[in-house]
């Protein structure tokens, strides 16, 4: 990736909350300070204090126990959703760019019918047809977030198929397969990375609104969505139950943004 | 009178232009040559003002008639400037597609100069203001104006946008642009570059015209010495920010004293040099073209646009023989490079025949900046060819070990250093890269490779280098070349038959000292005396 060397501010910024949060979704992978599902009587809308220290939930479980394990919830299934999208982008887009012709004009028309409709509800009608859970989640965004890594990878497969460089290796006899996945696709790594660093971010959004319409992660796994959810019924009563899983979907985007703005940035 | 007194400009730590001093007298032309990156056009734009904010000036002066425009450790005064530029002091420059807005109409854009400067061209009898009357006024300025630069039907061309005019039209109404004022000083950089070599010769021949009628200063900026010498009346050679030579045009050229302008004058291609051979004709054609037709179609790609059949080249008839160079000249656009693409089946749509005698004919193309994949290695790049060959036929296949033992080799046959070898095209000059090239097409041993405009990116010393290289490794390989240039005596000088290509048609075709001494068609005639 060609760079121009120089950190920048975005970049430092981006990463320190990006590691912050990737941290804290590892460690309550395996660890929290209490249980995540243990329910306590005597707890209930405990204010943020020492022992709980973004306070207690409606059931008296600890909320920053259970957004710790939401997080990585959270970025788990964003992760998958842009990696399956972005797999499917690089196939999809890198034939139709290249060849052109009637397969690219079909695609790209599907593709156009897909961006019609907006992302939560078309992955609501697939959920819909699916049913719901952690797993239908990942399939439904899966599908919806693909169409844009389609249009990148294709655009930029578009360029550069008439590039003198892969002209001369057409000359040479290399293959169409080396041709493409060889010759064309390091060069697009650097426009690609940014559009998966944008995707991974509308994910983590998605992910949450799902959640929050109860269509996404079920009860009583946590995720920063169905948390938000719950703690719409209870504004008034205990604010910090929603302000902790609000403010860490925040907190994830915000880093994320920095960060690819800072990798835009460093590319010059 | 400008006078420019020990300019030095620098750019963070890197310094532009070192302790320059160049005076240009009223009515002179000042040619100033050098290679790219050797501070010419910093210092012209530093003297229009209009260099970049970064650059600082860290010694010396310019001064135009007693009048301090810029000084050393002073702010730029911008509105100083303001009321030198377009008036006193304008600029042609090499871009003309890019130096007009393409949304306006280039008529309204010439006339924006007499609207900023109203008070100084406008008698003073009609300032009272009758609107219309002063735009008619300027319509008829800009009218003549366009006039005495050769544009004709300078009513169409007034009311015509940028992208309707050809090249050519839009340099001559840039230079309307920056004259109609009559400026004390022209400052031309790389007015021609960009252009046709007939195009070219009309331009300058306008310029010179200009400089003769309104008597201004001109400073000429090229990396073309035999531009400069037409031109200019004095010479400034430059080199890495500092003039190292300065004189009489003529003296420059028949007694340079500078080792560095002496190495500018013999790179030059000329017709005084010649590489002699002859291909051998016994050994038969190495390629066939048979009445060859090239189609190009617009807008072929997509699903309801409806196909227009354009005919670029027209029944093509030639062969190269084993061993030789064909050259094929001819301007831009008229269809050498669809002719070669269509050989080496790039593009299909063609009528007639090709029969290749050789296995695999490669190419080199002119951008050496685009024609080198960014991502991979050097190294890697001379290896892919061989890769390719021995994924197509296994019995071509070689171990790895002999194919990078083949890549060191083509390395050190293009005169490139082993430590290249696992550098990316990014950290390679202009040259390196074009060295490169020349090596990825020639590592299998293709017969035949055709060379599109090869050394026209690159500066005089590079493109002798270039050559020498190719001519070279043919005599080592036993390659034939078809080489494609614009330039007549690049051609001259690499080949040992040519063919005059004019809109679409191979319009004459002969031994090269046979063409040369007696040119059959007018075109040939023109293309010979224009060089």
């Amino acid at each position: 990736m060609k760079t121009n060397g120089k950190w920048n501010k975005y970049l430092i910024a981006g990463l320190v909350m990006t590691i912050i949060a990737v941290g804290i979704a590892l460690l309550g992978a395996f660890w929290t300070p209490y249980s995540t599902t243990a329910m306590s009587a005597a707890e209930k809308f405990c204010a943020p204090s020492l022992s709980h220290l973004f306070g207690t939930d409606n059931f008296g479980r600890d909320i920053f126990s259970r957004v710790m394990r939401g997080v990585g919830t959270t970025i788990l299934i964003s992760g998958l959703v842009v990696l399956i999208s972005g797999i499917m982008g690089i196939l999809i887009g890198a034939l139709t760019g290249y060849f052109g012709g009637l397969l690219d004009e079909a695609v790209m028309r599907l593709t156009d019918a897909v961006n019609g409709f907006p992302s939560i509800l078309l992955a609501l009608v697939i959920i819909s047809i699916l049913g719901s859970g952690r797993q239908n989640v990942i399939i439904s965004l899966g599908i919806v977030f693909v169409p844009s890594f389609i249009r990148i990878v294709r655009s930029e497969f578009i360029r550069l198929r008439d590039a003198d460089y892969i002209a001369r290796a057409r000359m040479m006899g290399v293959g169409r397969g080396r041709i493409l996945f060889v010759h064309i696709l390091p060069n697009i790594f650097s426009t690609f990375w940014v559009s998966v660093m944008i995707g991974f971010n509308n994910a983590i959004l998605a992910e949450s609104g799902m959640s929050y319409l109860g269509i996404g992660v079920q009860p009583p796994d946590a995720s920063l969505g169905n948390m938000l959810s719950d703690a719409q019924g209870y504004l008034a009563l205990a604010p910090w139950y929603a302000l902790a899983p609000g403010l860490t979907i925040v907190w994830i985007v915000l880093g994320f943004s920095l960060f690819s703005e800072g990798i835009r940035r460093l590319q010059g | 009178m400008i006078r420019i007194e020990d300019l030095s400009v620098a750019f963070g730590d890197t310094e532009a232009v070192k302790n320059v001093t160049l005076e240009i007298a009223d009515g002179e032309i000042l040619g100033v040559v050098g290679e790219s990156g050797s501070g010419k056009s910093v210092t012209a734009l530093t003297l229009m003002g209009l260099v970049s904010e970064e650059a600082q000036i860290t010694s010396g002066k310019i001064s135009m008639d007693d009048v301090v425009l810029l000084e050393a450790g002073k702010k730029r005064d911008k509105a100083l400037y303001q009321s030198y530029q377009g008036d006193r002091m304008s600029m042609v420059f090499q871009e003309p597609m890019t130096s007009l807005n393409p949304t306006q109409k280039v008529g309204p854009q010439v006339e924006e100069m007499l609207r900023l400067h109203m008070d100084e061209w406008r008698n003073v009898d009609d300032a009272s203001g009758r609107a219309e009357g002063v735009r008619e006024q300027m319509r008829s300025k800009v009218l003549d104006m366009f006039a005495a630069v050769g544009l004709r039907e300078a009513e169409k061309v007034y009311d015509s946008y940028p992208h309707q005019l050809s090249g050519g039209m839009r340099q001559r109404a840039m230079i309307a642009m920056a004259v109609i004022l009559n400026p004390d000083l022209i400052v031309c950089d790389e007015p021609t570059t960009a252009l046709d070599v007939t195009i070219q010769n009309q331009i300058i021949a306008l310029l010179k015209e200009i400089n003769e009628k309104q008597k201004n200063s001109m400073l000429f900026i090229t990396h073309d010495l035999n531009l400069a010498k037409r031109i200019c009346h004095r010479v400034a050679v430059m080199k890495d920010g500092r003039v190292v030579e300065m004189g009489p045009a003529e003296e420059i050229f028949r007694h340079p004293r500078e080792a560095y302008t002496r190495q500018l004058i013999e790179a030059v291609p000329s017709r005084m040099k010649r590489h002699g051979r002859k291909g051998d004709s016994a050994s038969g054609n190495v390629l066939e073209v048979q009445d060859l037709s090239v189609f190009y179609r617009d807008g072929g790609n997509s699903l309801f646009s409806r196909n227009r059949k354009q005919c670029v080249v027209s029944h093509a008839t030639f062969d190269i023989r084993v061993g030789e160079v064909l050259g094929l000249v001819g301007e831009s656009g008229c269809g050498k490079t669809s002719l070669s693409k269509a050989i080496l089946g790039m593009n299909r749509d063609i009528e007639g025949d090709v029969v290749h005698h050789s296995i695999r004919p490669q190419m080199i193309f002119q951008d050496p900046y685009s024609s080198l994949n960014p991502t991979k290695t050097i190294g890697w790049l001379l290896q892919e060819p061989l890769r390719a060959m021995g994924r197509r036929n296994a019995s071509q296949a070689m171990t790895k070990a002999d194919m990078e033992a083949a890549a060191h080799d083509m390395l050190r046959k293009v005169g490139m250093e082993e430590k290249y070898f696992d550098r990316k095209p990014s950290q390679l000059s202009g040259g390196q890269r074009q060295r490169v090239s020349i090596g990825q097409a020639l590592i299998t041993g293709p017969g035949l490779v055709i060379a599109d405009e090869p050394v026209s990116a690159l500066d005089v010393t590079m493109q002798a280098q270039i050559m020498e290289l190719m001519l070279a490794l043919q005599e080592e390989m036993k390659l034939s070349y078809l080489f494609i240039s614009h330039d007549i005596n690049v051609i001259y000088q690499m080949s040992d038959r040519i063919m005059v290509m004019k809109e679409g048609q191979i319009i004459e075709s002969g031994d090269t000292e046979e063409i040369f001494r007696h040119p059959k068609e007018d075109y040939t005639k023109l293309l010979l005396a224009e060089s």
